[in-house]
C-alpha cells in the first residue's frame, strides 16, 4: 500500500503542496486532476523519489521511503513525452530496467521481445524510437514501465501528446494491462474525461490540497 | 561517493586552471612592476605596435563583414547546387593550423608566390599579407554566424514588411538587419579577439613592420630577454582581450533564443543577374578560403623530388611522432578535464563562465607565464602537455556542455525510476547520448593540438620539435630548398587537418539530430577555435 502523509512542498516562496494525504491500494487507479502549475507532476516525482518533500513522508508497505533513492523503490514513472532513450532501439529501451535489475542482456532482450509481442509491437523491436509514431512510442513506454513489474505505476499526463482518437483507444488498452497486473496506479492529468475512463477514485489538487471528486 | 563526485567535478578543472592559467598570469603581474605599467602607451615604438594591433583587428572585422554578409545571405536564402558542400567546407579553416594558413598566403601572394610568378603584385612587406591571412580564418566565422542568424529571421515579419510597401532591399535593412545585427556583433567580437591576440599569422606574415603585440612579447622574451617589458605588454593584452571577451559573453547570452519555426524559405536564383551575383560571392570565398590551401598543394607538387625527400628525414619522422604523442596526450587529458568541467558547469553558472577563461588568455601569455612561474619545469613534458591541454580542453568542455543541455532531464529521471543508480545513468544514458558532442569536441581539441605553435615554440626542447616548429625552422633558413621543404611539410600538416575535418563533419550529423547544436552553439564552437 502506498501512503502519502502530510506531504508538503514550497516552490519559489509559495506553497505548492500544503500537506497532501493519500492512500493507494494495489489494483487501484487513482487520478489527480489539476491545472498546469498546480503541483501534480511534482507530487508524482516525490512519490518516484526524484524530488524530496520539504515536509511529510511517503510510505510503501508501512516503510518510510521518503529518503530512498528512486532506483530502489520499484516504482515506474511514465512521462508526458515518454522519455524514451533516443540512443537505444525499441528492444533495448524495454530491456533497460531488466538489465539494471541484474539480468544478462540476452535474457533481458528476450523478455523485452516477448513483452513487445504482447503489445503488438513485434515488428518494431529493432527500430529506433525516433522512427515510431506517437502511439507506438506510447506502447513502448508502457512496455518499458511494466516489464520490471513495478509495485506502483505513476502516469504523468500519459496521453496528452496523442490525438483524440488514439487517446481513447490507448486508454482502454492501458486500463486492461494495468488490471492484469494488479498494480497501484497514480494518474496525473488535467483531462477529466481521461480520469473518469481510467480511475476508480479521483482528487482535484487545488491550492496545494487534495479535494475528493469521486 | 556522491559527495566525492560533487567535489571532484569542479575541483579537477578549477585546480588545473589555477595551476596552469591563473597562477602563471599572477606571476606575470608580479614581473611587470608598477613603474612600467604605462610604458606601452608612452613608448612610441610599443605604441605603434599596439595601434597596429588594434587597426589590423578592426580592418579584418570590417572586411570580413563586407565580404561575408553577401555570402551568408546567398547561403541562407538561395538554393543552388553544391550549397550543402559549401556550408560544410566553411568549417575547414577552423581546423587548418595557423602556420599552414600563413604558408598558404605566402605561397599565393609572397615573393615567390603564384601571383607574383604570373606577373601580379608581391605583397611581402605590406600590411595586406597579414590582413589576407586574418580573412582566411575569419571570413568563414562571420559567414557561419550570419547564415545561422539569417535562418532565424521570421518569415512572417519580412512578409509583413513587404505587404506594408517595403522593397526587398528595404525589408532587409528594416527587418532582417536589426534581427541579425546582434549575431554579427558577437561574431565580430570573436574576429577582433582572434586578430588582436593572434600570434602565428602575425609572426610569419607581419614581418618586422607589421608585427603585432603578441609577436613583440615573443621577441622580447625569446630574443631580447626583456621579461619586465614583455610582462607589462602581456598584462595589457590580457586586460584588453578580457574586455572584448566580456562583451562577447554579454552578446552571446542575449542570443540564446529558441529556433524559429517560420523560417524564410530558400529559392533558386532567378535571372542572369542573380546567378552572376552568386558566382561573384562564390569567387570571393574561393579566393579567400580555398586559394591559399590550393596554393600550398600546388607549390608542394611543383617542388620536386628533392623537397619531398624531407618526408624521409629522421627529423620529420621525429616531428611527426612528437606531434602525434603530444596530441594524443593532450586529447586524453582534455577528455577527462572537458567532461568533468562540463558536468560541473551543468549546475553552476560560474563554472560555465570558466570554460571561456583559456580563450581569453593568448597562448603566448600562457607560455610566458608558465616559463616565469615554473622555470625548473621549463623543458618538462608534463608542463608542455599541460599547456597543450589548457588550449585544447575547453573545446571538449564547451561541446559536451552544449550536448548536456540537449539531454532532456526527464530521460535521466526515467532511467532512475527504471532502477539505474546515478553512475549507471551516466554510463548507460548520459554518456551514449553525449557521444557525438564528445567526438566533436575531441576532434576540435585534436585540431588545436596538431597545429599548436606558440606554446611549443616557448616550452619545448630541440628534440621535441613538432611538425609546426619544424616548418618554422625550415622557413627561417635561407634558400629555396628549405622553403620548398616547408611547403611539403605544410602539405602534410594540411592532410592531418583534413583528416580531423572529416572526423568533425562525420560527427556533425548525429549531433544536430539530437538537437545539440543550434545556430548560436555552432557559432560558439567554431569561435573558440580562434585560439587554436
Amino acid at each position: 500500500m502506498l501512503e502519502l502523509r502530510n506531504v508538503y512542498k514550497m516552490w519559489q516562496a509559495r506553497v505548492l503542496l500544503g500537506g497532501v494525504n493519500l492512500l493507494l491500494q494495489p489494483g487501484e487507479v487513482v487520478a489527480i486532476l489539476g491545472p498546469s502549475g498546480s503541483g501534480k507532476s511534482t507530487l508524482l516525482k516525490m512519490v518516484a523519489g526524484l524530488e524530496s518533500p520539504d515536509g511529510g513522508a511517503v510510505y510503501w508497505g508501512g516503510q518510510d521511503i521518503t529518503a530512498m533513492a528512486p532506483e530502489r523503490r520499484g516504482f515506474a514513472l511514465m512521462f508526458q513525452d515518454f522519455a524514451l532513450f533516443a540512443h537505444l532501439d525499441v528492444q533495448d529501451n524495454v530491456a533497460f530496467g531488466l538489465v539494471e535489475q541484474g539480468l544478462r542482456r540476452p535474457a533481458a532482450r528476450a523478455q523485452a521481445c516477448d513483452m513487445l509481442g504482447r503489445f503488438g509491437m513485434a515488428a518494431f523491436v529493432h527500430r529506433r524510437v525516433a522512427q515510431l509514431s506517437g502511439g507506438e512510442q506510447q506502447r513502448v513506454a508502457l512496455a518499458r514501465a511494466l516489464i520490471t513489474q513495478p509495485h506502483v505505476l505513476l502516469l504523468d499526463e500519459p496521453f496528452s501528446a496523442l490525438d483524440a482518437q488514439l487517446r481513447v483507444q490507448l486508454r482502454a488498452e492501458f486500463v486492461q494491462r494495468i488490471a492484469e497486473r494488479n498494480m497501484a496506479t497514480l494518474l496525473v492529468t488535467h483531462d477529466e474525461g481521461e480520469a473518469r475512463a481510467m480511475a476508480t477514485r479521483a482528487y482535484a489538487l487545488r491550492d496545494g490540497v487534495l479535494q475528493v471528486l469521486w | 561517493m556522491q559527495k566525492f563526485a560533487r567535489l571532484l567535478l569542479p575541483g579537477l578543472p578549477v585546480g588545473f586552471l589555477l595551476i596552469v592559467l591563473v597562477a602563471p598570469s599572477l606571476r606575470l603581474l608580479a614581473e611587470g612592476g608598477p613603474l612600467q605599467w604605462w610604458e606601452p602607451w608612452t613608448d612610441p615604438y610599443l605604441l605603434r605596435r599596439l595601434v597596429w594591433t588594434f587597426v589590423q583587428a578592426g580592418l579584418t572585422c570590417g572586411l570580413a563583414l563586407v565580404l561575408g554578409l553577401p555570402l551568408a545571405w546567398v547561403l541562407a536564402r538561395w538554393d543552388f547546387p553544391g550549397r550543402l558542400v559549401l556550408l560544410r567546407t566553411l568549417m575547414l579553416p577552423f581546423v587548418v593550423p595557423t602556420l599552414v594558413a600563413a604558408m598558404g598566403v605566402l605561397a599565393l601572394w609572397g615573393p615567390q608566390g603564384l601571383v607574383a610568378g604570373w606577373g601580379g603584385p608581391d605583397l611581402q612587406g605590406s600590411p595586406w599579407l597579414l590582413l589576407y591571412g586574418n580573412l582566411f580564418f575569419n571570413l568563414c566565422l562571420v559567414v557561419r554566424a550570419a547564415t545561422d542568424a539569417l535562418q532565424q529571421v521570421s518569415a512572417a515579419r519580412v512578409a509583413a514588411a513587404r505587404t506594408l510597401g517595403a522593397s526587398p532591399w528595404r525589408a532587409f535593412w528594416r527587418v532582417e538587419w536589426p534581427a541579425i545585427a546582434p549575431w554579427l556583433m558577437s561574431a565580430l567580437c570573436l574576429v577582433f579577439l582572434y586578430c588582436f591576440s593572434g600570434f602565428g599569422l602575425a609572426l610569419v606574415l607581419g614581418g618586422q613592420d607589421y608585427a603585432t603585440v603578441e609577436v613583440e612579447i615573443y621577441t622580447l622574451v625569446a630574443h631580447e630577454l626583456q621579461l619586465a617589458q614583455a610582462s607589462v605588454l602581456a598584462l595589457w593584452m590580457l586586460l584588453l582581450t578580457g574586455l572584448v571577451a566580456l562583451l562577447y559573453a554579454v552578446l552571446e547570452r542575449r542570443l540564446a533564443t529558441p529556433l524559429r519555426a517560420d523560417r524564410m524559405p530558400r529559392r533558386r536564383p532567378r535571372g542572369i543577374g542573380q546567378w552572376m551575383a552568386l558566382v561573384l560571392v562564390l569567387a570571393v570565398w574561393m579566393l579567400v578560403c580555398v586559394a591559399p590551401l590550393a596554393a600550398i598543394a600546388w607549390r608542394a607538387l611543383m617542388a620536386g623530388s628533392a623537397a619531398w625527400s624531407v618526408l624521409l628525414n629522421a627529423s620529420t619522422w621525429q616531428a611527426l611522432w612528437n606531434t602525434a604523442r603530444f596530441t594524443l596526450l593532450a586529447v586524453a587529458c582534455s577528455a577527462v578535464l572537458g567532461l568533468t568541467h562540463a558536468m560541473a558547469a551543468r549546475r553552476s553558472l560560474p563554472m560555465r563562465a570558466l570554460v571561456f577563461l583559456p580563450f581569453v588568455v593568448s597562448p603566448v601569455t600562457v607560455a610566458f607565464g608558465l616559463l616565469l612561474l615554473y622555470p625548473q619545469w621549463t623543458a618538462s613534458m608534463g608542463l608542455l602537455v599541460a599547456a597543450y591541454t589548457l588550449l585544447a580542453y575547453p573545446f571538449v568542455a564547451k561541446s559536451v556542455a552544449s550536448g548536456l543541455d540537449a539531454v532532456p532531464p526527464h530521460v535521466l529521471q526515467a532511467a532512475r525510476t527504471l532502477g539505474a543508480t546515478p553512475w549507471r545513468v551516466f554510463v548507460r544514458v548520459t554518456l551514449p547520448m553525449l557521444r557525438p558532442a564528445l567526438r566533436r569536441g575531441l576532434a576540435f581539441a585534436a585540431a588545436t593540438a596538431v597545429g599548436e605553435f606558440a606554446v611549443t615554440l616557448f616550452l619545448s626542447r630541440p628534440e621535441w620539435a613538432t611538425v609546426t616548429t619544424l616548418i618554422y625552422e625550415h622557413l627561417g633558413r635561407p634558400g629555396a630548398a628549405h622553403r620548398d621543404a616547408a611547403m611539403v611539410l605544410a602539405c602534410l600538416l594540411m592532410a592531418l587537418a583534413l583528416l580531423i575535418f572529416v572526423l568533425i563533419e562525420w560527427s556533425a550529423a548525429p549531433a544536430s539530430a539530437t538537437g545539440g547544436d543550434g545556430g548560436v552553439r555552432n557559432n560558439g564552437v567554431v569561435v573558440e577555435q580562434v585560439h587554436a
